[in-house]
């Protein structure tokens, strides 16, 4: 079949002017329309673009619309979290949120607090723990206690720098356990494990995912997870409570929106977030990837935030970390 | 013993079955096609592409994703070096000390005999590296956790020392360039305290200057200003290659310098926070100080292309020692391969090789597939790099301004960083004209930070004992090398002024 060249022709126009109509008709058309961009302020590899990188994935069935995960890291993760705030609030620019957003606020001039997002889901998180060289020979959380309250200083713990998830984990842990730790900083997880491995530090304060293996090896022993309840991926580690230590920390990640999207297209995000989430297809392959997925609309994700700004901003108050922002 | 060798025989069988199936091989042959691509565009790196290839990797088998990752990453370190020699411009960081030698080659008409060394000197390294990992991959890994932070002090030490051997030219001046370097590495948020230094508020630099815009500015952005200067704006005219492989001559220099390379790279490219440019530097400075003719060296010594490649070659794949036995990444590519196996539920960790043992020895024979893959491939595709040569200035000049812009930005999408680079190669020009070195620079920048890093760890750790850097034998070892190399470099230029001659 051959087409007559003037049709084609004119399809070509056709083609050429879209883009002109385009923004009227989006208006009248259901939401997702065009690709969400779904901005992860870290560099790629991390959990938390692995986390996102599958939820992008799984969402863009649900959506009808490609998610794509675009990795701008910097400064914390602020660089990326402040251009998706800063951008048109259309619904189509999302930005990945994490714990270390409610310090950045106080620490960063340039870091955007709460009330220039809008959260839209809450994803789940990765629990803090103590992790310690097996040569310590502690069984459990009281015998490190009673050691440390005995030893003020003396146990070298590994973290982030000042201001990163387990430097903040190890600040709380200080604080609700009523001891005091020399803190040997590294840049992230990767060199803490390696420097408790080499018996470089006594014990750490990161994540339970990043020394699972390590556990379960034998290497490392992990003396009790400080979350809620205990860890699908080590049952046998109990949590701090169940020790009689009543402290909670870890690392929840939000997805939020820029502040001043449209109610309808907040809705439409949050439930097809949701359903992605909730979905048990996803569930199962984000807990094999080692992730605790408890989906949460945001509602929930802004409560989460403002509980942990209460308990955590005397901690960085007392830690002297607090630059800008000052609370009264 | 004859058991060890019949279970790594056995092991070995494993992997090969494993890497040879039809979908595997296909995947090799993708990701090294795709590394030797992205290599041999400046800036566009393996870390960018393995990010993108990340959701495609949900939906192969695990060994399968992990072939084609390998393939890319090793890939672009074979793809880095055509442009450093071709065109003096450093596809990957790790190349940037092939431009020293390799570029001059090619101004000598011999482009084609250092793109053939640096292939085989890479196959080389990736054989002997490969062997390495499977009759030895645990216990090596085991090495690398005796490491604590007085010794990574030492090793920065000796790279600082090699810095001031391995300049070219004014002694002073080489000095501070290195200086300047280590400044400028200190700009960015301080590790130990979270505070912010030499930011001046600026979102941009709170982690610091990018290496990566550093060194193309310096080296490639800075090098075309200076060429279409010295030429009037036709940029400079190669002389017409006579031999497209190396002489006999070529391959006698060449073979014990990429031996001595893959020992170092093996060795530097397990310990965390390695990256594969460190070993390569190494493994220069170390040629150009053992070398009867160390002034050959910065004019097109086939032994300072050999060495390096082979360098950066064994470390690269090294780093699959400490991510699959530790599951700790020595790098920002290893943790995506752990990201990329984590989507499919498996941990690498200590117990990989017992769990997982298809996927380990898999892997392992692909490293070996994937580097005979890459030589087959680049031999041939030799004659094709060298018409590059050929291409107009007034074309190619403009072609690589863009790409250096494109890969920056990729790096971090950040615009920032484009300027950055832009701001380094209008410095890199005058810092050419006033005859200042810019490598003792990137040195300064590159192990300055991380000197500054653990020797502070360091003192928190000992709580301020100084001693600990001669009590820890490797410690030790490594600062008695940086004083006797110290020595030997300084004790002739003493002598010389001594006896009142003047000094170059």
């Amino acid at each position: 079949m051959r087409i007559p060249a003037p049709a084609l022709k004119l399809a070509a126009i056709c083609l050429a002017l879209s883009p002109l109509v385009a923004p009227g008709a989006a208006q009248a058309q259901a939401f997702p329309s065009q690709p969400i961009q779904l901005v992860v302020p870290w560099p790629p590899g991390g959990g938390s673009d692995t986390a996102m990188r599958m939820t992008a994935d799984a969402a863009t069935k649900r959506m009808g619309v490609p998610v794509v995960v675009l990795n701008k890291p910097g400064a914390g993760g602020t660089v990326g979290i402040k251009e998706v705030m800063s951008s048109k609030p259309d619904g189509y620019m999302l930005a990945m949120i994490a714990t270390g957003a409610i310090f950045a606020q106080y620490n960063n001039p340039n870091a955007n607090a709460l009330d220039e997002m809008e959260p839209v889901v809450f994803f789940g998180d990765d629990p803090s723990a103590i992790t310690i060289n097996p040569k310590l020979g502690f069984k459990n959380l009281k015998e490190l206690v009673d050691y440390a309250k005995a030893n003020p200083g003396k146990l070298k713990n590994g973290n982030d720098q000042p201001g990163g998830s387990s430097h903040v984990a190890a600040s709380v842990f200080e604080k609700g356990l009523g001891i005091r730790l020399t803190k040997v900083p590294y840049a992230g997880f990767a060199p803490t494990v390696q420097a408790l491995l080499s018996g470089e530090v006594d014990m750490a304060s990161i994540a339970l995912p990043d020394v699972i293996e390590q556990h379960a090896a034998g290497k490392l022993r992990i003396l009790g997870v400080s979350a809620k309840a205990r860890h699908f991926k080590a049952p046998e580690v109990p949590t701090f409570e169940e020790q009689g230590f009543p402290v909670i920390s870890g690392l929840w990640r939000v997805i939020a929106a820029p502040k001043g999207t449209p109610a309808d297209r907040l809705k439409v995000l949050e439930a097809k977030f949701l359903e992605t989430l909730s979905d048990k297809e996803f569930q199962d392959r984000a807990r094999a990837a080692g992730f605790l997925v408890t989906p949460g609309g945001g509602a929930v994700a802004k409560k989460r935030w403002a509980e942990d700004d209460a308990a955590m901003y005397p901690v960085f108050l007392e830690a002297g970390l607090v630059k800008t922002r000052q609370k009264k | 013993m004859e058991a060890l060798a019949a279970s790594l025989g056995a092991n070995i069988a494993l992997g090969f079955s494993v890497a040879l199936s039809p979908t595997n091989v296909a995947l090799c042959l993708a990701g090294c096609v795709l590394g030797t691509l992205i290599g041999v565009l400046p800036g566009i790196g393996p870390s960018a592409t393995v990010a993108m290839l990340m959701p495609v990797t949900f939906y192969l088998s695990p060994v399968g994703a992990l072939i084609m990752l390998a393939g890319v990453f090793y890939g672009s370190q074979y793809g880095g070096s055509t442009t450093a020699i071709l065109v003096n411009l450093p596809g990957e960081s790790s190349s940037i000390v092939t431009t020293l030698d390799g570029h001059a080659m090619a101004k000598e008409g011999r482009a084609g005999a250092a793109l053939a060394v640096a292939a085989l000197a890479s196959l080389f390294a990736g054989t002997v590296t490969t062997l390495a990992i499977a009759a030895a991959g645990p216990p090596i890994a085991k090495f690398a956790l005796l490491f604590q932070s007085p010794d990574y002090v030492a090793v920065m030490v000796l790279g600082l020392v090699a810095a001031v051997v391995l300049a070219q030219g004014s002694l002073p001046k080489a000095l501070a360039m290195i200086v300047l370097g280590v400044f400028l590495g200190l700009v960015g948020t301080d590790v130990t305290t979270g505070m912010q230094r030499y930011t001046f508020g600026v979102n941009a630099l709170f982690d610091g200057i990018g290496f990566v815009p550093v060194a193309m500015g310096l080296f490639g952005i800075a090098e075309i200003m200076h060429n279409l200067e010295a030429t009037q704006g036709k940029g400079r005219v190669m002389r017409p290659m006579d031999r497209l492989w190396p002489s006999r001559e070529d391959f006698r220099r060449a073979a014990p310098a990429a031996g001595r390379g893959t020992a170092m790279g093996l060795g530097l490219g397990i310990l965390p926070g390695s990256t594969t440019d460190i070993p390569a530097y190494a493994a220069y400075s170390v040629e150009k100080r053992i070398s009867s003719e160390p002034w050959r060296f910065g004019k097109g010594a086939v032994e300072g292309v050999a060495a390096p490649e082979a360098a950066n070659n064994a470390s690269a794949q090294a780093g699959f020692i400490p991510m699959l036995s530790l599951g700790i990444p020595p790098n920002a590519i290893m943790a995506m391969m752990i990201g990329a196996m984590m989507i499919h539920g498996i941990a690498p960790g200590p117990q990989i090789i017992d769990k997982q043992p298809a996927l380990f020895w898999g892997l392992v024979a692909s490293m070996w597939l994937g580097n005979a893959v890459l030589v087959v491939l680049n031999l041939p595709l030799i004659w094709l790099w060298v018409r590059l040569l050929t291409i107009p200035y007034r074309v190619l000049f403009p072609s690589i301004i863009v790409f250096c812009c494109i890969g920056c930005y990729s790096l971090k999408n950040n615009p920032a960083d484009v300027v950055i680079m832009a701001l380094f190669g209008v410095i890199g020009y005058g810092l050419k004209k006033l005859r200042f070195e810019p490598a003792p620079l990137v040195i300064g920048f590159i192990l300055g930070p991380m000197l500054e890093e653990n020797f502070r760890r360091a003192m928190l750790v000992s709580g301020g004992e100084l001693s600990v850097f001669v009590t820890r034998p490797i410690s030790a070892v490594f600062l008695a090398v940086s004083a006797a190399l110290l020595f030997a470099v300084l004790m002739p230029a003493v002598r010389r002024a001594r006896s009142g001659e003047v000094a170059g």
